[in-house]
């Protein structure tokens, strides 16, 4: 199991779409950053006490990287036909979709940290240039960091999941952002009632990503975006081993 | 002792019946051609050998056990497939670099197979940019790198150049040379009749013929053809002395395995009139397109 998830990250690395993913999420977090600082209008002067709040900007995003990566992981094998040589080198295909389950929810958490971090030292160097030194050791700022890693990997999962249901590349990326941005809308509209939206996959997600914000509290919001990703991932993989590959 | 069991195998998908009650051995340490025009059921049936398309009906055995019940499958079988099957943006070393570590091989293989398949120049580059023929032997070198003792190669001289051909044929007269047992598909029987000891031809998915290569090169030599107004009455006359016919037109008819004076004799007997005789030499391509056409006349 450890080699089949080794050469899930070997995949990973030998291709170029975490380098790309990365730069593009660096980007945003210098932009986030800077929108946080610049655009102040109305709220109280620049001190310590924003720091978590500047770390926190890309978390959102980040956790849309990592639905990506799932999603991807899994796809790309079908979108190029490797997925062929995958199941000579491992026919029991279970363990190929266990493997995706572990190694791109991890890769996504750690792309998020890496990024993050780097957020954290714009930041830091942001504040310092204004004579203003953060507190590291600030607990709304481990809050922010608990949040992220529990999104990146769950959202991994998610995208995990999805694939191995959907297959087809497009079909998945369509299908998820369709469904983020106009099937939970209209749901939301239809229901009427935020009551029964909380516990839409988005709005689990962002009880993670945006604690403040969001009706489920961040222990409810993990345990149902979990629910969603296993149930995702037990019936693409059924689906999966069950398949011809042709 | 058979390596390869092929038994009853059976795959619809849909209306389409692909491969149809096919059953073969394949013996340790031949080589085999598994033979088809296109759309025999060649591909279906090696998927299925491979354990990548469930069968309908029957069973493809490897050493006794399905391909997904074996212990360790690619130290025991190396197959190559489609030529497509690479990510196009990764390199050809770290291609079989994401294998050998999926395999628990040593990473230092993809450099030794690179290097038996002649691609040591291209291993950084991405395969994207690979020709045909280079992707075929990226396949092979993949196929290689669990040093398997059986090999499974579908259609391996696709896209090759005369070159590339040629040292294929090299490279599965090694394998063999080496005690390995190798079934490779084609649907062009001179691509692979110097190479192979056996051949096994199917055609509209079922079993036509499995023999050695040398009995289907004896089917070549003595071909009669006669041109006669009494086609069919000469044709169940040569029948009846075992001689096998086949009739090209209203009034001509081909005898294989038999001579112009058996033939003429035969036919001056029965009063059977002949307006022309000769003796031709076939191929062994023509006998392959015999053979599987007249299989399509009789589905």
């Amino acid at each position: 199991m450890i080699r089949l998830i080794r050469a899930e990250f070997t995949k990973l690395a030998t291709t170029r779409l975490i380098y790309g993913l990365g730069a593009a999420m660096a980007a945003f977090a210098v932009l986030t950053v800077a929108a946080n600082i610049l655009d102040r209008q109305g709220a109280p002067p620049l001190s310590a006490d924003h720091f978590p709040m500047l770390v926190g900007g890309p978390v959102t995003l980040l956790s849309g990287a990592a639905l990506l990566l799932g999603i991807l992981g899994m796809t790309t094998e079908f979108r190029h036909q490797t997925v062929t040589q995958t199941f000579l080198v491992t026919p029991d295909r279970g363990r190929v979709v266990a493997a995706k389950l572990v190694a791109y929810p991890l890769a996504g958490i750690a792309l998020s940290l890496a990024i993050l971090a780097f957020t954290a030292a714009l930041a830091t160097g942001w504040l310092a240039a204004e004579e203003i030194t953060p507190s590291l050791l600030d607990a709304r700022l481990g809050r922010v960091l608990l949040g992220a890693v529990l999104a990146a990997g769950l959202c991994g999962l998610v995208g995990v999941g999805v694939a191995a249901l959907v297959r087809n590349q497009v079909a998945a990326l369509v299908g998820v952002a369709v469904w983020v941005l106009l099937v939970e809308g209209l749901l939301m509209s239809l229901l009427h009632t935020p009551s029964l939206g909380k516990w839409l996959p988005s709005a689990a997600a962002a009880a993670l990503t945006n604690p403040g914000g969001a009706q489920l509290s961040r222990l409810a919001g993990a345990l149902l975006l979990a629910g969603y990703a296993l149930a995702l991932a037990l019936a693409g993989t059924r689906l999966v081993v069950r398949r011809d590959i042709t | 002792m058979a390596v390869i069991t092929i038994q009853g195998l059976t795959k619809r998908f849909g209306d389409i019946v692909a491969v149809d009650d096919l059953s073969f051995e394949v013996d340790q340490g031949t080589v085999v051609g598994f033979l088809g025009p296109n759309g025999a059921g060649k591909t279906t049936t090696l998927r299925m050998l491979l354990g990548l398309v469930t069968p309908t009906a029957g069973s493809a055995r490897i050493d006794g056990k399905p391909y997904r019940e074996l212990a360790d499958p690619v130290r025991h079988v190396g197959a190559v497939l489609e030529a497509s099957s690479f990510h196009p943006g990764r390199s050809a070393r770290n291609h079989l670099r994401v294998v050998a570590t999926a395999a628990g091989l040593p990473l230092a293989r993809a450099d030794e197979v690179l290097a038996q398949a002649g691609l040591a120049e291209a291993a950084h580059r991405r395969v994207g940019g690979f020709s045909l023929g280079m992707r075929q032997r990226l396949g092979l070198a993949t196929a290689l790198l669990g040093d398997p003792q059986v090999l499974i190669l579908d259609e391996p001289a696709n896209g090759l150049d005369p070159e590339g051909v040629h040292w294929l044929r090299g490279l599965l007269r090694q394998l063999a040379d080496q005690g390995r047992t190798v079934l490779v598909s084609s649907h062009v029987l001179a691509e692979v009749a110097q190479t192979v000891d056996q051949v096994v031809i199917i055609a509209r998915g079922r079993l036509v013929t499995q023999s050695t290569l040398a009995a289907l090169t004896a089917r070549t030599d003595q071909l009669v053809r006669v041109r006669t107004p009494q086609a069919e009455a000469l044709r169940s006359l040569l029948a009846a002395q075992g001689i096998q016919t086949e009739l090209d037109g209203n009034d001509q008819l081909l005898a294989a395995g038999t001579t112009s004076e058996v033939v003429g004799k035969a036919a001056a007997a029965a009063g059977i009139v002949i307006y022309e005789m000769g003796a031709e030499r076939s191929n062994l391509e023509d006998v392959f397109l015999q053979l599987t056409s007249h299989q399509g006349v009789h589905a």
